[in-house]
C-alpha cells in the first residue's frame, strides 16, 4: 500500500515541476538585444540593408531581375547598346521570371529600415552619439534608395515611415495602405536623402572604401533622383488619378524646375570631393586615354568611384566576364559573347569615317567596299573611350587578336566589289559568292584555300557563326568592364569578385549639366547652360573625343548623347531611355544595325558591310511600360491598389 | 476480432468516402457577354489588334463591390468580343483603345464626361459601344504586284474625331505583311513591311492625300496578307488598323 503513495507522490511530484512557465525568447529568432547592443551586430544589420538595396548591378537583368546570378539577356541588350543572341525584342522587366519579389521585397527592406529607425534609439547608450546619428542616417539612405527603385518603376506606391506589423487575428484592414501620388513618393525620397546628408559623416566610420554611405553618396544619388523626377514631371504623358484624386502617375509640369534645381544643387555639393580618374591619362596619347578609361573600371584607389558593390567569394559572386568575353577567350564552363554594340551605338562616338547622315563610311565614292589590309584600319582614329568600351574587330584583348569575320567573299574583286545586298534590304546574304561557318566545329573543319596557296578560316575564332550564335553577332564584342587579367581557367559563372561600380563622379557631372540644360531651357539663366558646357567638355577631354563643341551648339541632346556614351554597359542607359520617354520612339519596329567583316580573298584585303541585324529581330517598346505593372499578388492581398494603365 | 477489424475497416471506408461529398457551392459562370465597338461614323467596327495593345473592354462588376478590381475582355482584331465564361452581375464597361476615350479626366483628376455604361447580364447581353476613333484607314485599291516583285498598296488616312484635343500629329504609318490575317505591331514579316514615322509637318499631306507604300524587293511569300496602322501621340500610343486585305500572285 506504502508503495501506491509512493508512486502517487512521484507522479505529482512530476506533475508540479512539469507546470513551470516556458517564459524565454524563442531561440531561432535574434532578438533585439543580440543586434543592437554591439558594433558588430548593427555591422551584420547594416550588410543585410546594403545587400537588399535594390541597384542593378552585375546581378542585374530586366528578364530575371536583381541578385541574380545568370545573366543571359543582359540590360544593354534591351537598350539599343547591344544585341544578344537570347534577347530577341523589346521588353518589360519580367515579373514572372523574378526570382526576387521586386514589390514584397522592397517592402521588406523598408521595414528593416523603419525598424532600425525605430530601434536604435532604445539602445543608443550602448553606442556614441556620433555613431547613432550615422546609422540611422544610414537607415534614411537605404529607404530612400528603396523608394527610388519603386518609384521608377510603378510611379506612385504606398508610403510607410512606421514599423507594420501583422498580429495573426487582427484586422488587416489599416495594413492596406493606397498608393500616394508619384509626387509624393519622390519628395518621401528627397527629404530621406536630405535627413542623410545632413547627418552622415563625409567618410563612412565603419567602411570608408565606398561600399557604405556617406554624406556625398546620399547627395550623388539625391542628384540622380531628382533629375529622375523632373524628367518625368517634364516629359511624361502617362496620367492616372485615384478616386481622391491622388496623381499615382505624373507630376505636374510646374514642378519640373524645382526637382532639376534640387538635382543641380546636390550633385554641386560633390565638387572638389571627388574628381573625375585621370592617373593614366595624358592630354596627348591616344593610348594613354584609352587605357585610362580602361582603369577607371577596375582601380579600388579611384577618386571617381562614388558608391560601390563589392563582392566575395564564395559568398557574393558574379560572373560578369563568363557572360561576356570575346568568343576565342569562353571560359570552361560555357557561354560568352552575350553584349554585342550595336553598329547604332558605335555609330554615336566620333573617330571613324562617316556619311553625312551620321552612318559608318563604309562605301567609296563609287559605291564600292572600301578595302583595308586590317580590320582594325577603320577604327584607327576611333575616339580612345569607345575602344575601351567596345571590342573592334582585330583589336587585342588578354593579348589576344581578336579575330572576328563574317566570312569570305569568294567573288570578282576587279572594278570594286558592290554591295553584297542591296541598301537597306533585310534578306540573307548570297551563299553563291560568300563562304561562312554554321558553327566552331564546321568552321575549323573547313579551311578555305586562298588563290596564294594559303587557308584561312571562313569565320574569325570569335565568330561569326551563323547557327550557333555565340559569338559577335553584331560585329563587335563589349570591352567595358572585362578583367585583362583573369585567367581564362576562371572565367566561370559564380566566380568573380570585380567591384561595381554604382554611382561614380562621371555621372554626377551629367547629372549636374543635364539638370543645368533643362534650367537654362526653362529660363533660368545661361550661367546653367556655360557649366554644362564646361562638364561636357571635361568629359570629352577625358574620353580623348575630338572635334571639340562649340558652345552655341549644345542642346539637350547634345548632353543626353554624351551621356549614353560615358555610361554605356553601366545599366544606365534603359533608365535613361525611359525617364526622358523616348524608348518608344527609338525602339518602334526598330532592326538594330550590325558590322560585318568580310575577307576578300582575290583581293587579299578586309571589307565591311553596314547591315540590319540578320536575325531580324524587331524591337517595339510599348509606352505603357512607362508604368510596369503591378505584381497581382500584392493587389490580391491589397485590393487598395490601383493598377498601372494599359494592364 | 476478425469482426471487430472488419468493422473498423468499413467504418474507414464509410469515412473515406463520405469524406469526398463536398461539392463547390457555386455553379460555374455561363453568361455570355458579346458586342461591338463601332466607329459612330461609318458604323463599322473599329479594327484593332490582338493582345493588350488592342481595343479591350474594361468591366467593373459593380454589384459585387463599390471599388471592385477590374476584369478585362480583349477584342478580336475585327472589333467584336465575347465572353461566354461570365457570371450574372451588374457590371459597368469601360470600352478602351484607339478612340477618344469614354471617359474624360482634367490634368487634376476631375471628371469632364463619363460615358460608360451600366449594364445587368442575366444569361445573355449584347452591348455595342459606338466610338470615334482617333484614325481611320481605308483601302482605295487592291494591292497591286509590281514587275519587280514588290507590292505597291494605296490607303487613305482620315480622321474618325472632331474633337479639338486628339487633332494631334500622325506620328507613324505602317504597312505590315504578314502570312496570317493577324498582322499586327507585333506580328509581321520584318523583311517585307514598312515602317515609317512621321514628322508633324507631314500630317497635313498625309490627310490630305492617298498614301501609296511600297516593299522592299524581294519575293513575297505566295500567299500573304496586306494591313496598314496609323497612330497619334494619345493615351498608350495604339495603333488604328484597316482591315487585312489577302493577296495572291497573279
Amino acid at each position: 500500500m506504502k508503495r501506491y503513495q509512493y508512486i502517487l507522490l512521484i507522479i505529482l511530484a512530476v506533475y508540479s515541476s512539469s507546470c513551470r512557465k516556458i517564459n524565454i525568447a524563442p531561440p531561432n529568432i535574434i532578438q533585439n538585444d543580440a543586434v543592437f547592443t554591439t558594433p558588430s551586430g548593427i555591422q551584420a544589420y547594416m550588410s543585410r540593408l546594403y545587400s537588399e538595396l535594390p541597384i542593378e548591378d552585375f546581378r542585374y537583368s530586366p528578364d530575371m531581375g536583381l541578385n541574380f546570378f545568370w545573366i543571359i539577356k543582359p540590360t544593354p541588350a534591351v537598350t539599343g547598346e547591344a544585341l544578344s543572341r537570347d534577347q530577341t525584342g523589346a521588353t518589360a522587366e519580367n515579373w514572372g521570371d523574378w526570382h526576387w519579389d521586386v514589390w514584397g521585397g522592397n517592402y521588406a527592406t523598408i521595414h528593416d529600415c523603419n525598424y532600425f529607425i525605430k530601434t536604435l534609439p532604445t539602445y543608443a547608450s550602448n553606442f556614441t552619439p556620433d555613431q547613432v546619428k550615422a546609422w540611422t542616417a544610414e537607415a534614411y539612405f537605404v529607404r530612400a534608395m528603396t523608394y527610388f527603385a519603386l518609384v521608377k518603376r510603378f510611379g506612385g506606391v504606398p508610403i510607410t515611415t512606421d514599423v507594420l506589423n501583422y498580429v495573426i487575428g487582427s484586422d488587416p484592414t489599416p495594413l492596406k495602405i493606397p498608393r500616394s501620388s508619384e509626387k509624393a513618393v519622390w519628395d518621401q525620397i528627397q527629404s530621406d536623402l536630405d535627413y542623410a546628408i545632413a547627418n552622415l559623416p563625409a567618410v563612412n566610420a565603419d567602411f570608408g572604401d565606398g561600399s557604405r554611405a556617406n554624406k556625398y553618396v546620399a547627395a550623388a544619388f539625391e542628384s540622380r533622383a531628382m533629375l529622375y523626377a523632373g524628367s518625368i514631371a517634364k516629359y511624361n504623358t502617362i496620367t492616372l488619378f485615384d478616386a481622391q484624386k491622388n496623381q499615382l502617375c505624373g507630376i505636374p509640369a510646374a514642378d519640373a524646375t524645382a526637382y532639376f534645381q534640387k538635382a543641380y544643387d546636390a550633385a554641386k555639393m560633390l565638387d572638389g570631393v571627388y574628381s573625375l580618374y585621370l592617373k593614366a591619362w595624358s592630354a596627348t596619347d591616344k593610348t594613354a586615354q584609352y587605357q585610362n578609361f580602361v582603369n577607371l573600371f577596375s582601380d579600388a584607389s579611384s577618386p571617381e568611384s562614388i558608391f560601390v558593390r563589392e563582392y566575395n567569394y564564395p559568398n557574393s559572386v558574379h560572373g560578369y566576364d563568363a557572360y561576356n568575353v570575346p568568343r576565342q577567350l569562353i571560359g570552361p564552363n560555357g557561354y560568352s559573347s552575350e553584349v554585342n554594340p550595336t553598329l547604332n551605338f558605335v555609330e554615336m562616338f566620333d573617330g571613324i569615317p562617316k556619311n553625312s547622315d551620321g552612318t559608318i563610311q563604309n562605301l567609296d565614292a563609287t559605291g564600292h567596299y572600301k578595302l583595308f589590309t586590317n580590320t582594325m584600319d577603320l577604327f584607327a582614329n576611333a575616339e580612345p573611350r569607345l575602344r575601351a568600351t567596345v571590342i573592334f574587330p582585330g583589336d587585342v584583348f588578354k593579348n589576344q587578336n581578336i579575330e572576328i569575320r563574317r566570312g569570305i567573299y569568294t567573288g570578282g574583286v576587279t572594278g570594286g566589289i558592290s554591295p553584297l545586298i542591296p541598301p537597306g534590304s533585310r534578306s540573307q546574304y548570297p551563299t553563291s559568292t560568300i563562304v561562312s561557318a554554321a558553327d566552331i566545329t564546321s568552321n575549323t573543319n573547313n579551311p578555305y584555300k586562298l588563290p596564294d596557296g594559303t587557308s584561312l578560316l571562313p569565320a574569325g575564332a570569335s565568330g561569326i557563326f551563323t547557327a550557333d550564335q555565340t559569338c559577335a553577332i553584331s560585329g563587335f564584342s563589349v570591352r567595358k568592364w572585362l578583367d585583362p587579367n583573369l585567367a581564362t581557367a576562371q572565367v566561370l559563372e559564380n566566380n568573380e569578385t570585380q567591384t561595381w561600380i554604382e554611382i561614380r563622379y562621371g555621372e554626377v557631372l551629367l547629372n549636374r549639366a543635364e539638370a543645368g540644360m533643362e534650367l537654362a531651357n526653362a529660363g533660368q539663366g545661361s550661367t546653367f547652360s556655360a557649366d554644362a558646357f564646361s562638364i561636357i567638355n571635361q568629359i570629352r577631354s577625358r574620353a580623348g573625343a575630338s572635334p571639340s563643341l562649340s558652345a552655341g551648339s549644345m542642346t539637350i541632346d547634345t548632353i543626353r548623347k554624351e551621356r549614353r556614351k560615358e555610361l554605356a554597359f553601366e545599366n544606365k542607359t534603359w533608365w535613361d531611355l525611359r525617364r526622358w520617354r523616348i524608348i518608344d520612339k527609338e525602339q518602334n519596329g526598330t532592326i538594330y544595325r550590325i558590322l560585318m567583316p568580310f575577307y576578300a580573298a582575290q583581293a587579299g584585303k578586309y571589307f565591311f558591310d553596314a547591315r540590319t541585324d540578320e536575325r531580324n529581330d524587331v524591337y517595339t517598346a510599348d509606352p505603357k511600360w512607362y508604368y510596369e505593372q503591378i505584381p497581382g499578388g500584392a493587389i490580391t492581398k491589397s485590393p487598395n491598389l490601383v493598377q498601372n494603365p494599359g494592364y | 476480432m476478425k469482426k471487430l477489424i472488419y468493422y473498423i475497416a468499413m467504418g474507414l471506408v464509410i469515412f473515406a468516402a463520405s469524406s469526398c461529398g463536398k461539392v463547390d457551392n457555386y455553379p460555374a459562370p455561363g453568361s455570355t457577354l458579346s458586342g461591338s465597338v463601332t466607329d459612330e461614323g461609318t458604323g463599322q467596327t473599329v479594327q484593332t489588334e490582338v493582345g493588350s495593345r488592342g481595343t479591350r473592354i474594361e468591366l467593373l462588376e459593380t454589384s459585387y463591390s463599390a471599388n471592385p478590381v477590374p476584369i478585362y475582355l480583349e477584342s478580336m482584331e475585327d472589333g467584336t468580343y465575347r465572353d461566354t465564361k461570365m457570371f450574372d452581375a451588374t457590371y459597368k464597361a469601360i470600352p478602351q483603345g484607339a478612340f477618344v476615350p469614354l471617359i474624360v479626366t482634367d490634368a487634376s483628376g476631375n471628371t469632364l464626361s463619363d460615358s460608360s455604361r451600366s449594364f445587368v447580364l442575366k444569361g445573355t447581353a449584347v452591348e455595342n459601344f459606338k466610338v470615334q476613333p482617333f484614325l481611320r484607314i481605308t483601302w482605295v485599291s487592291k494591292p497591286v504586284f509590281n514587275s519587280d516583285s514588290s507590292v505597291t498598296v494605296q490607303v487613305k488616312i482620315s480622321r474618325g474625331t472632331n474633337s479639338a484635343d486628339y487633332q494631334l500629329p500622325i506620328t507613324d504609318v505602317n504597312l505590315y505583311v504578314c502570312n496570317t490575317q493577324y498582322a499586327d505591331e507585333n506580328n509581321f514579316d520584318p523583311r517585307f513591311s514598312v515602317l515609317t514615322a512621321y514628322s508633324a509637318s507631314q500630317t497635313s499631306s498625309l490627310l490630305s492625300s492617298t498614301l501609296t507604300i511600297t516593299t522592299p524587293h524581294g519575293v513575297l511569300p505566295q500567299d500573304v496578307y496586306f494591313r496598314v496602322s496609323a497612330r497619334i501621340n494619345a493615351g498608350l500610343d495604339e495603333y488604328n488598323y484597316s482591315t487585312p486585305q489577302s493577296a495572291k500572285y497573279p
